[in-house]
């Protein structure tokens, strides 16, 4: 039955314009639970503000159970769902980058635009610094072409790669993100902000 | 009496947990349900589009149209013996092995399968279509009816209507690009001498629409 367009359920355009309303959705989501302010997204790497793991991890959370459950009833074939292909090293370098600018900016790039959407310059001046990077990585492309694609490991899943049901990652997964629930309600306390 | 009252993180905990266990415990539904239904299939029979004529491929094969791929899903031995021009060898017993998915999947080149008779390669085209692969194709009367069409053409008689006969003079130059003759005996051989005209006029009947080349 599922995915849709794989199995031509919907076209091509059906799904690209379900792709812009539930974009919609998810901006307005992320500026509901305050992603657009740089100060509370940094909170989470000082301990003061925790919403963005329990955000992102009720997602996760959220999206796995619900895929492997679908799964189960043979409503959707996950061997075509897509899978990012890994570039090891591109994923450890490009998360090291991704993460220092997200602690000195303050945004990430989907929070960023949300930011400029209700008028805040920071996350403008964010999106110009996020151009810059394209344009330098997109025209220096063939100096880093070799480490871009080195470590290359096809579509691993967690499940494949170390032998273990999907089910199980998935309530390891579960678990984890309840103590991180747990953790991040426990710094918010230890390391309280009044204004921010 | 004091009411017990939970948290709504007590019940979001007990909820995921309670959720992470059923799927933990129950095996993975490994079902793969076929891409496309019966009734779908059976619609595709009844319209026969399965089926490439002779003069199609022929036509195809002269032209050297890079999208044509045939497939001989006789034994390997059989092929090795005769086979037509540029086939690859898929006996049926392979059909289904990983090294052959990527013959199938894709959508760029037509893939004919062609066997003695047609119905093995009917299986081999039902089996593969409801798995979901596109462009696969079925040579109309397989090497029996290639071998009587395109390589020993028969003429009509001269009173017949003038599309048997363009269609005996496509055959006729086909059969001289295609090298034919080959199953033929030396009689027939010495009557090949009308001049080819390749490509010949193009074949009578419902054409399909096919990916690039021959359109």
């Amino acid at each position: 039955m599922g995915p849709l367009v794989v199995y031509e359920v919907i076209s091509q355009n059906t799904n690209l314009l379900l792709a812009f309303f539930i974009g919609i959705g998810f901006g307005f989501v992320l500026e509901q639970a305050g992603f657009s302010s740089s100060r509370k997204l940094a909170g989470v790497f000082y301990g003061y503000d925790t919403v963005v793991l329990k955000v992102f991890f009720t997602g996760a959370v959220t999206a796995m159970i619900g895929l492997l459950f679908f799964s189960l009833f043979g409503w959707i074939d996950l061997s075509y769902v897509y899978v990012n292909e890994t570039y090891l090293t591109s994923s450890i370098l490009g998360g090291v980058i991704m993460g220092a600018g997200f602690i000195m900016g303050g945004f990430c790039p989907g929070t960023s635009f949300c930011g400029a959407a209700i008028g805040k310059i920071d996350a403008m001046i964010f999106i110009v610094g996020l151009f810059i990077g394209v344009f330098i990585f997109g025209e220096g492309y063939p100096l880093w072409e070799e480490i871009y694609k080195a470590a290359y490991m096809g579509t691993p899943r967690i499940s494949e790669f170390f032998g273990i049901s999907e089910g199980l990652i998935a309530l390891l997964v579960i678990i984890a993100a309840l103590l991180m629930f747990w953790g991040g309600e426990w710094a918010e306390k230890k390391f309280p902000r009044e204004e921010y | 009496m004091k009411n017990i009252t939970l948290s709504p993180r007590m019940v979001i905990t007990a909820v995921l947990l309670s959720l992470g266990l059923i799927i933990a415990a129950v095996p993975k539904n490994t079902t793969k349900p076929y891409k496309l239904t019966a009734a779908q299939i059976l619609d595709e029979i009844k319209s026969g589009t399965q089926y490439l004529e002779p003069e199609q491929v022929a036509q195809m094969l002269v032209e050297k149209d890079p999208y044509l791929q045939l497939i001989d899903i006789r034994p390997q031995n059989e092929f090795e013996k005769f086979s037509l021009p540029g086939a690859i060898s898929i006996p049926v017993d392979n059909l289904l092995s990983p090294d052959q998915a990527e013959v199938f999947d894709q959508d760029v080149r037509l893939n004919v399968f062609y066997g003695n008779g047609t119905t093995q390669a009917n299986e081999a085209w039902m089996l593969l279509r409801q798995l979901g692969y596109k462009n696969i194709y079925v040579l109309r009367g397989g090497l029996n009816y290639w071998a009587e069409a395109i390589l020993n053409p028969t003429a009509p008689p001269s009173t017949s209507p003038n599309d048997d006969l363009a269609r005996y003079d496509f055959r006729m130059g086909a059969s001289q690009a295609l090298g034919g003759g080959a199953l033929s005996s030396s009689e027939t051989q010495t009557k090949t001498q009308a001049p080819a005209k390749v490509p010949g006029p193009k074949p009578t009947g419902k054409k399909k629409k096919v990916a690039g080349g021959c359109s």
